[in-house]
C-alpha cells in the first residue's frame, strides 16, 4: 500500500530537473523528463550509489561498427559511481535492460488547496502540486 | 587519535576498523602550488603531461558529481567534504592520500623540472593535508625518470611521521626493475617506505603505448588494459632481482587490478624452472618474491558473475597476505567498503580492510 508524498509545486519541477524526496527513509528522485514526471529509487543496484545525483543526458544508441548515433536525449541518467546508465522513463538499464532495472513509482499532478489568513481576509490558495506515490 | 587509543587492544596490537589505501586529494587549482616552486620557476607552472591531450580522457570525466564540495572547487579539494563523505560515514581510521594528476609528472621529458614539481607538491601536501588530522597519510610523489633526484626527495621527507610511502606513475619509459631505478629502491628501503605505482598516465608523455598491443582508440580499451602494465612491472621487479638486492623493500600496485595475480605467479614459476639460467640471482620461486614483497589494492574490484568466484580468486592470490582495501574516492569508479565485496570470513575481512595495510605502513 503506497503513501502519498507532496514533492513540490508543479512549476518548481522544470524539464530536466530532479527533486530528491525522503519517503520514510527511502531516497527517491522525482524527475521532469520533457514534461512528463517520473520517479526512481535513488539507489543504484550496483553498489548502492546515489544514482539520482548523476547527470541527465542522452546516450549512444546501438549502432554499426564505426558509427555513432546519439539518442534518448535528456532521458538517460548516469550514476556518479561507475557510470551505469538508466532510462529515467522506464527505470531500465541501457545495458542488459531485461535484467538490470530500478524501482519506479507513480507520480501525479493534483490540485491542492491551503487556507490561510491574509490580513483580515480568509483566502484559499489553489495550486498544482506534484505528488509521489511510494 | 584519541578515538583510536580508546579501542581495545588485543595483546599489544591496535585494532583498527578500516584503512583506505587510495584517496585522491588535490588543490582547488594547481596555481595554489605555485608558491612552492623555487624562484625563477613559478612562471612555468605545473607541466603535467595531460591524459586528455594524449586522447585518453574519460568521456564522462573521472570525478564523482556527487563529491563536489559545497564551498566549490573540484572533488577531492576540500578536506572537510572528504572527511564528511568518506572518513566519517565509513569509520575510516586512515586514508592514504595519492594526489591527483600530479603523479603524471613522471611522464615528462624534462627530467630536471619533473622532480622540482614533485618537491613543490610534497611540501604543499605536508602544509595543507598532513596538518591537524592524523587520519591523513601522505604519499611522497617522485619523478622516476630522474632516480637520483627521486632518492634525494625520499631521504628529505621520509622522517615526516605521516609520510608513509613513495608514489610514482605506473606508466614508465623502461621497466621498473632495471638498474636505472635502483637508487629509488635503495633510498626507499633505507627509509623504510614502500614504493607504490598508480595508473592513469599510460600513453602520456615519454611512456610507451598504453597496452602491449599498441595504441587503443578509446579510454574504455586503455582503462581495461591497465593491468597489462602492472603485470610487466611486477615481472620486471622480480626478474631483475630488485627484491634480492633490496630484501626489505615493499612494492604496492595501486588500482591495477588483481585477477591476473594467480596467472602471473603460476606462469612465472613454471618458466623459472626451465629458464632460471638467465636470472641466477633469483634464489626462490618468483611467486614467493611476489607474495612477500608486493601488495595490491582492491579497487577497481573484479566483478565476476558469481560472487563466490571472487572468493576463489582471493584464495588463489593469497589475498589474506597481499590485498588491501581502496576506495579511489572521489573518482568515478569508487568502491564502497560496504557494497563492493561479497560477505567475507572475519579473518579475511580484517586482513583486507585494515590489517594488511596496518602491517605495511606500520600504523599504530
Amino acid at each position: 500500500m503506497s503513501k502519498r508524498y507532496w514533492v513540490c509545486k508543479k512549476e518548481e519541477l522544470e524539464p530536466g530537473a530532479c527533486k530528491l524526496i525522503n519517503a520514510d527513509g527511502r531516497s527517491i528522485g522525482v524527475f521532469n523528463i520533457k514534461g512528463t514526471l517520473h520517479a526512481l529509487r535513488n539507489l543504484c543496484p550496483h553498489q548502492q550509489g546515489p544514482l539520482c545525483l548523476g547527470k541527465i543526458s542522452g546516450t549512444m544508441l546501438p549502432s554499426d561498427v564505426g558509427d555513432f548515433r546519439y539518442g534518448l536525449e535528456d532521458q538517460i541518467i548516469r550514476c556518479p559511481w561507475h557510470g551505469w546508465e538508466f532510462d529515467v522513463t522506464t527505470g531500465k538499464s541501457v545495458f542488459k535492460s531485461d535484467q538490470v532495472k530500478l524501482k519506479t513509482y507513480p507520480v501525479t499532478v493534483e490540485s491542492t488547496t491551503s487556507k490561510s489568513t491574509v490580513e483580515t481576509y480568509k483566502v484559499t490558495i489553489e495550486q498544482q502540486s506534484v505528488i509521489l506515490h511510494a | 587519535m584519541d578515538k583510536l587509543k580508546k579501542r581495545p587492544a588485543k595483546g599489544n596490537e591496535l585494532q583498527l576498523s578500516l584503512v583506505d589505501t587510495d584517496v585522491h586529494n588535490r588543490p582547488r587549482s594547481f596555481d595554489d602550488l605555485l608558491p612552492y616552486l623555487p624562484a625563477g620557476m613559478r612562471d612555468r607552472g605545473f607541466l603535467i603531461p595531460e591524459v586528455a591531450t594524449s586522447g585518453y580522457a574519460n568521456p564522462m570525466g573521472v570525478l564523482r558529481r556527487d563529491a563536489v564540495p559545497e564551498q566549490g572547487g573540484p572533488p577531492g579539494s576540500c578536506r572537510d567534504t572528504l572527511a564528511k563523505q568518506l572518513l566519517d560515514p565509513y569509520n575510516i581510521d586512515y586514508a592514504v592520500l595519492t594526489g591527483a594528476e600530479i603523479v603524471g609528472i613522471g611522464t615528462l621529458a624534462d627530467y630536471y623540472y619533473a622532480p622540482i614539481m614533485a618537491r613543490a607538491y610534497n611540501d604543499w601536501l605536508i602544509d595543507i593535508w598532513l596538518q591537524d588530522d592524523p587520519r591523513f597519510l601522505g604519499s611522497l610523489i617522485i619523478a622516476p625518470q630522474n632516480p637520483v633526484a627521486a632518492a634525494q626527495e625520499i631521504r628529505r621527507l621520509a622522517p615526516h611521521s605521516q609520510i608513509k610511502q613513495v608514489l610514482m606513475t605506473s606508466a614508465s619509459r623502461i621497466p621498473y626493475g632495471q638498474q636505472f631505478y635502483h637508487p629509488i629502491y635503495e633510498a626507499a628501503q633505507e627509509s623504510n617506505l614502500p614504493v607504490a605505482i598508480h595508473p592513469g598516465h599510460e600513453g602520456s608523455g615519454i611512456t610507451g603505448p598504453p597496452s602491449a598491443a599498441g595504441y587503443s582508440s578509446s579510454y574504455f580499451e586503455k582503462h581495461t588494459n591497465i593491468s597489462q602494465g602492472y603485470m610487466a612491472q611486477v615481472t620486471s621487479l622480480v626478474c631483475e632481482g630488485v627484491f634480492e638486492k633490496f630484501p626489505k623493500l615493499r612494492f604496492v600496485c595501486i588500482e591495477g587490478g588483481f585477477g591476473w595475480v594467480p596467472h602471473l605467479m603460476w606462469r612465472f614459476d613454471k618458466n623459472y624452472k626451465g629458464l632460471r639460467i638467465q636470472t641466477p640471482w633469483l634464489k626462490r620461486l618468483p611467486s614467493e618474491y611476489i607474495l612477500e614483497h608486493v601488495r595490491f589494492t582492491s579497487q577497481p574490484i573484479e566483478e565476476p558473475p558469481q560472487p563466490s568466484q571472487l572468493l576463489e580468486l582471493f584464495e588463489m592470490m593469497h589475498a589474506d597476505q597481499v590485498l588491501m582495501y581502496a576506495s579511489d574516492y572521489p573518482h568515478w569508479d569508487f568502491d564502497s567498503p560496504t557494497a563492493a565485496f561479497p560477505k567475507l570470513q572475519k579473518d579475511l575481512s580484517e586482513r583486507i580492510f585494515w590489517r594488511n595495510a596496518q602491517e605495511l605502513y606500520g600504523l599504530g
